[in-house]
């Protein structure tokens, strides 16, 4: 049976956390990066932060320590951790003996810089150029990144597309797609999780295996990484110099994994993570039916589901045990189904609570725990014991070395697990000798 | 799974009476208008830092009329010419700079072309909250506001209003102030659930503003924070503006007078008064003594 490799999205601070110190400290150098960093941190994190941001000593442990009220002991714990971990800032002694908390000064100086200004400029300014004549608006740099990502996508599901070579490659590094000699890739287990993650997880996941990629290929981390950071920073659809624009898919980028994809209150102009509305309903008598014209949303839908009918601006399918059933066999969990289902639901579907049918949601994780009626071990089976007695001074030794891992006193059966199978045997064959 | 990130609004109401900085500049020169200013970009900095949906507003309140520094009205997002203008050598975070450089002209603007009328030390403080109420409507959001002169009693009507709108719409009111208590400024505080803090020491604001003012309601909670200060409730009477303790309430619409008047000048009901009837003093019977 295939074990199922659960997709790991890690956030910024994981993958920072992994990083070594040096690297650490040079990433640290540039505003755009401590910004990033500081906006992912929890809010009391950052309100200590802020607190420490313009005292030049170390301010005594203890006294931290009583900025928090008595309750909250364990988010000031927390915090303590967080920053120590990415190296914000770290222990030194002061002069009574006492232990201090000081600010990374590098982390320290580029903040500041951040919000006070003085100090030197993000990227070359091309004021040199004149005005742009090629300014192109917010919706139309919308709908270019999004074509552009689902051509990646469309790749990975197996509908034809051009894709490059180095896209391709990477795909496959990720664990995404495997590839046999000279034929083309097609998609894994992991793959088909990938799928169905909301955007910005994609895109995260994504740039996060560049990355790894990328040291390998001689490229400078900390570059890519400054330049990722300044990219969200920037407004969207502003030109830069050397005139690239950068899309709102690149600037969610930074703003980490977990953002909800389903806030569809957007009256107000700068909204988050996604750029699609919701678009699917689902229905307590198992049909969904899904607003959608884009192929990729359809081929995501038809992983899990099975179609029924096709209109123009429509799409209806229905949950069925087989169809989910294959799903999970493919190695999508009943979870990401249900994140799929959720964060692409349609606003009517979002006014109501559950957004989605319980009864839906149960019926898909019951179908998932049809498949885990069996569970598997290995173990050395032994029987035929020629007496009872014999068989339970087995059966008590190997309860004794903690192997035994089924037995059936009746029919004098005992299964072991194959670790414990060698000492078992030994033990056997002296007591065969002794009597 | 993290809650998606709400908008979060600060209005910070910086009090900006030119006879109040005028007379600081001459107690104190360490700590002028513009050093104040800086204090108050500082914080409006740190809070967008914060958050990507972080929102700042920032309102000048002069002394028959009020302001507003940033966002100004003649400031268009995604201005191609302002472009240029914005774009900072300096490393500071473009969004941050931009809103800077406004407040920076604005204030300009305010101080140099408001006409000053009378000699009076009141800024209009009631005003000027009403004006930040609007802004936050749908959106979660607080005031800070930034008091350098006294209390002005007149417009103890209005800004108890203020107030209560404020209450209703579960806007925080906080208070730095500079100078002088306010009694009208602690009652805001008290009853929306904001702090109020009188600086100590005015070359401190910025470090009072990051350490006190920065955290939202939510973190609040959990730090340590100054205690509210003892408030001052007393009302203002209707016909002087004076505080008094002890007066007369109208029972149809609740004005409050220090001295009696039969006529209630607010809502003119008209009050019937009985004069205290003659009471015959009772023989009292003499015990008969036997």
């Amino acid at each position: 049976m295939k074990l199922r490799v659960q997709l790991q999205c890690k956030n910024l601070h994981e993958y920072l956390r992994e990083l070594s110190p040096e690297i650490l400290d040079r990433l640290y150098n540039h505003p755009a990066t401590c910004l990033a960093v500081y906006r992912e941190l929890p809010s009391l994190a950052k309100n200590y932060v802020m607190r420490m941001l313009f005292l030049d000593q170390p301010l005594p442990q203890a006294a931290v320590a009583l900025w928090v009220k008595k309750d909250s002991q364990k988010d000031h714990d927390e915090c303590v951790s967080v920053l120590g971990g990415l190296r914000l800032w770290h222990s030194q002694q002061l002069q009574g003996g006492l232990q201090g908390y000081i600010l990374n000064p590098v982390f320290k100086d580029n903040l500041r810089t951040a919000l006070l200004g003085g100090g030197t400029a993000w990227a070359e300014e091309g004021s040199t150029l004149g005005p742009d004549r090629h300014a192109r608006d917010i919706e139309s740099l919308d709908r270019y990144a999004m074509e552009r990502w689902e051509v990646i996508l469309q790749f990975m599901v197996g509908s034809p597309s051009a894709v490059s070579q180095d896209l391709a490659h990477l795909l496959v590094q990720a664990g995404l797609m495997k590839s046999e000699a000279g034929e083309a890739p097609y998609i894994t287990s992991a793959g088909f999780q990938f799928l169905l993650l909301d955007t910005a997880s994609q895109l995260w996941y994504f740039t996060l295996q560049y990355l790894k990629t990328a040291q390998s290929r001689g490229m400078d981390l900390v570059e890519i990484l400054s330049f990722l950071f300044q990219l969200s920073f920037s407004t969207l659809g502003r030109r830069k110099s050397r005139r690239y624009y950068p899309t709102r898919l690149a600037i969610t980028l930074a703003a980490g994994v977990t953002t909800s994809s389903s806030t569809t209150s957007s009256n107000l102009a700068s909204t988050p993570a996604t750029v699609e509305a919701g678009f699917i309903v689902v229905e307590t008598n198992y049909r969904i039916y899904a607003y959608t014209n884009s192929e990729l949303q359809i081929a995501l839908v038809a992983l899990f589901s099975e179609m029924l009918y096709r209109f123009p601006n429509v799409v209806v399918a229905q949950l069925t045990r087989e169809s989910v059933q294959q799903a999970i066999a493919n190695g999508i969990t009943a979870q990401q189904i249900i994140h799929f289902l959720r964060t692409r639901a349609h606003p009517v579907m979002l006014a109501q609570t559950p957004v989605l049918p319980s009864t839906i949601t149960d019926q898909i994780r019951l179908w998932e725990l049809e498949r885990d009626r069996l569970q598997f071990t290995e173990g050395v089976l032994y029987n035929q014991f020629l007496s009872q007695a014999d068989f339970e001074v087995l059966r008590d030794r190997a309860q004794g070395l903690d192997c035994l891992v089924w037995q059936d006193v009746a029919h004098r059966v005992m299964v072991v697990t194959p670790q414990g199978h060698s000492e078992v045997k030994r033990f056997w064959k002296r007591q065969r000798s002794h009597t | 799974f993290k809650v998606p990130d709400e908008i979060s609004l600060l209005v910070i109401v910086v009090d900006v009476n030119p006879i109040w900085w005028g007379q600081q500049a001459q107690r104190e020169q360490e700590f002028t208008l513009s050093k104040c200013l800086d204090a108050v970009m500082v914080m409006g900095n740190s809070h967008m830092a914060m958050s990507r949906t972080n929102k700042l507003a920032v309102i000048a309140s002069h002394c028959q009329d009020s302001h507003f520094l940033y966002p100004s009205k003649s400031w268009k997002a995604g201005d191609d010419g302002a472009d240029d203008a914005s774009s900072s050598g300096d490393g500071k975070y473009e969004l941050l700079s931009v809103a800077n450089n406004l407040i920076a002209e604005e204030i300009r603007n305010v101080m140099s072309k408001t006409e000053v009328r009378g000699n009076s030390t009141d800024t209009l403080l009631a005003g000027t909250l009403a004006k930040a109420l609007c802004l936050g409507q749908e959106i979660k959001s607080r005031i800070l506001v930034i008091k350098a002169a006294e209390d002005c009693a007149l417009q103890y009507m209005n800004f108890m209003n203020v107030i209560f709108a404020a209450q209703k719409q579960n806007i925080l009111i906080d208070a730095c102030v500079l100078d002088s208590n306010s009694g009208l400024l602690q009652q805001a505080c008290d009853i929306t659930g904001g702090l109020y803090l009188k600086i100590p020491q005015q070359v401190a604001l910025a470090q009072y503003l990051l350490w006190v003012f920065l955290p939202d309601s939510e973190q609040r909670s959990q730090l340590v924070l100054p205690p509210p200060a003892h408030v001052d409730y007393r009302a203002a009477c209707f016909c002087h503006r004076n505080l008094i303790e002890i007066g007369y309430v109208c029972s149809v619409c609740l004005s409050i007078f220090c001295n009696f008047s039969p006529i209630c000048t607010t809502c003119e009901t008209a009050f019937k008064i009985q004069l205290p009837q003659m009471v015959k003093p009772k023989k009292k019977k003499l015990k008969q003594t036997t």
